[in-house]
């Protein structure tokens, strides 16, 4: 569907407000609106662009589940932009802005109904947009694990100042690396059994080459962000804004490259990037 | 230092994970002595009060100390 639009340069390309959006960015428009949310052309724009970046750059296919966590209520930032699958829920504690979503550190998880069984062995990201510096007790970012050896989950910013990404042997296969803040963009991926990698807006910060021997997709947790997901129970609640959040597929150094650009240029239209 | 409502178990077993809006459900957390605790934010309180939940919000407030923190890594 094409429309009169008014258009906003953004990222080199014009993305045209009022119709003739991409076809998955207009879905997921629908979707929210279906959900009872809404979002302001600047978002619609914001969010379209990021798209087209997305497949522009060969990250759209990786992906599962992408929540860019606009429209400032728990409707919009439940639906997930890649597709009509994983739409999440939140509990109750999580306060809903322009800026992104935070959770209370006490009780609050997003359950993004993205269960590890449907992930696939030895090629996974997990990525969150942290607006938060701060530091503290040991809070997880985003998490699904067995409760004892598998995990796949970040923490950004731990008690001693430590970034811990476990993909997926728990601690065997764990990225632990010095960082000097809880902010940024942090992405958390391997692409095969001996290659797990961490950035942090756009930074390589840690590399984890031991083999891992279990497979993800043998065990069933649901992704939660804004907590751990220990075996079914949520806990090490977080009190860190997100700004973005996505399950997917292992992304290559090139493609993480890529996806930080693509998720800072969403951000920056969106006067919330850090 | 965090403030909630304190539930007795019946009105835990009532609320816990029941849903108040389509994408919203009540997670209650237990505290260092084992009673039983509700977060609400600001915006929460304005929807659960046009619900049938809306009793929750008359619920005795308290401070809330939580209980140590578990283990991670994880034990096996």
């Amino acid at each position: 569907m094409f429309g009169v639009g008014v258009g906003v340069r953004v990222g080199g390309r014009t993305a045209v407000g009022g119709g003739g959006y991409d076809a998955d960015a207009q879905a997921f428009f629908d979707r929210v609106t279906a959900a009872g949310g809404t979002l302001t052309t600047t978002e619609k724009n914001a969010t379209n662009q990021l798209v087209l970046d997305m497949k522009s750059a060969g990250i759209w296919t990786p992906m599962k589940a992408i929540y860019p966590m606009v429209g400032a209520s728990a409707a919009a930032c439940a639906q997930n932009l890649k597709s009509s699958s994983f739409t999440g829920t939140f509990t109750s504690g999580w306060t809903f802005a322009s800026t992104g979503v935070t959770p209370n550190g006490t009780s609050a998880f997003f359950d993004s109904n993205l269960s590890t069984n449907t992930l696939t062995n030895n090629s996974t990201h997990i990525s969150y947009y942290s607006r938060t510096n701060n530091a503290g007790a040991t809070m997880s970012e985003l998490s699904g694990g067995n409760g004892s050896t598998l995990y796949l989950q970040m923490l950004v910013y731990r008690v001693a100042g430590n970034y811990n990404g476990d993909q997926y042997v728990t601690p065997t296969n764990r990225i632990d690396a010095a960082i000097a803040n809880s902010q940024g963009f942090f992405v958390d991926s391997r692409t095969n059994s001996t290659t797990h990698k961490a950035w942090k807006s756009n930074s390589l910060i840690g590399t984890d080459t031991n083999a891992q021997l279990l497979n993800i997709s043998s065990i069933n947790f649901n992704m939660y962000a804004g907590a751990r997901n220990n075996n079914g129970t949520a806990d090490l609640f977080s009190n860190r804004q997100c700004a973005f959040a996505s399950i997917g597929d292992g992304l290559t150094d090139t493609q993480a490259s890529n996806f930080y650009t693509a998720v800072q240029t969403f951000q920056t239209t969106l006067s919330r990037n850090v | 230092m965090s403030i909630g409502y304190i539930l007795t178990e019946s009105e835990y077993a009532q609320v816990q994970g029941q849903f108040y809006t389509e994408y919203q459900f009540f997670n209650c957390v237990a505290d260092i002595d084992g009673v039983w605790f509700l977060f609400l934010s600001d915006e929460d309180k304005q929807v659960v009060a046009t619900t049938e939940w809306a009793w929750v919000l008359d619920l005795p407030e308290a401070e809330y100390i939580p209980p140590p923190p578990p283990p991670f890594p994880p034990t096996e």
